[in-house]
């Protein structure tokens, strides 16, 4: 485990200064969550779905048939490595140093977001609950509904920066703040 | 180009989330096959105008190979099927 990377977070130069209190409109980034990439063996597709919606302190993020990521901001790796891998039938790899992981919120956010993902963000189309994997500023990014207002977006970390700031620049004119979760 | 494509797994999706590979119709030779049949197979393509099939890969969502049934001068699109599907079906025909 590259336990180094997770040290200095990829965000720590963006996120830089001064900092007021959060708008209502606001970025924040999730300083150390758990990510594990979760596949599905040829077969046993629907078994697992059904194994891991039951998974507790995990939040399960749909990627592709047979595909998921499985989220954690509270259980440690090695809980989260021991409820995986006791379903029969599934491959893991931990990710959790290779994605940076975001949450956004506020009354602007489809709005923010229209101007990032081409996907219909829609409260009727996209209900909450609901992830997938879009193109977010031109990175591959899975996006998830966690609340009314509320998405999600894990990027790979070495486009988080880019993500970041476009973000950002996105949501200025809502008077998007940002910040690290525990900030 | 159409810019508008419906992946079976993901939705609409805009065009920039794929990456196109080729067309779908030619079968690959067995590993044995005599040149001749490979040099086809890889370098005598036809270009054809109107509808054909064509391998799209969907990069940026679900990372799965899409048959598109498409006309390539009106961009109008006819279906999206997994590739894997679309070679069961063919196998069951």
């Amino acid at each position: 485990m590259a336990l180094n990377l997770l040290h200095r977070h990829v965000l720590e130069d963006h996120i830089l200064g001064f900092h007021g209190g959060a708008n209502p409109n606001h970025l924040s980034v999730v300083r150390r969550p758990v990510i594990f990439s979760v596949l599905a063996h040829a077969g046993r597709e629907g078994q697992v779905r059904e194994a891991l919606a039951k998974a507790e302190d995990i939040a399960i993020r749909a990627c592709g048939p047979s595909e998921w990521l499985a989220v954690s901001q509270t259980a440690g790796a090695e809980h989260v490595a021991a409820q995986l891998s006791a379903i029969p039938g599934v491959s893991l790899a931990e990710q959790s140093d290779g994605k940076v992981l975001m949450a956004i919120a506020g009354p602007s956010v489809r709005r923010i977001l229209a101007k990032c993902v081409a996907v219909d963000l829609h409260p009727d189309v996209f209900a909450e609950g609901q992830s997938a994997n879009m193109m977010c500023c031109h990175v591959v990014a899975n996006l998830a509904r966690t609340g009314a207002d509320t998405f999600e977006i894990i990027v790979p970390r070495s486009f988080a920066g880019s993500v970041f700031e476009e973000l950002t620049e996105m949501g200025r004119e809502h008077a998007l703040t940002a910040s690290f979760l525990d900030a | 180009m159409a810019s508008l494509i419906t992946c079976p797994h993901c939705g609409t999706r805009p065009k920039e989330e794929f990456s196109i590979r080729g067309a779908a119709a030619p079968r690959r030779p067995s590993p044995a096959a005599r040149d001749e049949v490979w040099h086809r197979y890889v370098y005598v393509r036809d270009n054809p105008k109107g509808r054909y099939e064509e391998y799209w890969h969907h990069a940026a969502g679900c990372r799965r190979w899409l048959v598109v049934d498409r006309d390539n001068l009106t961009h109008e699109v006819f279906g999206v099927t997994d590739a894997t599907d679309h070679l069961t079906a063919e196998a069951g025909e």
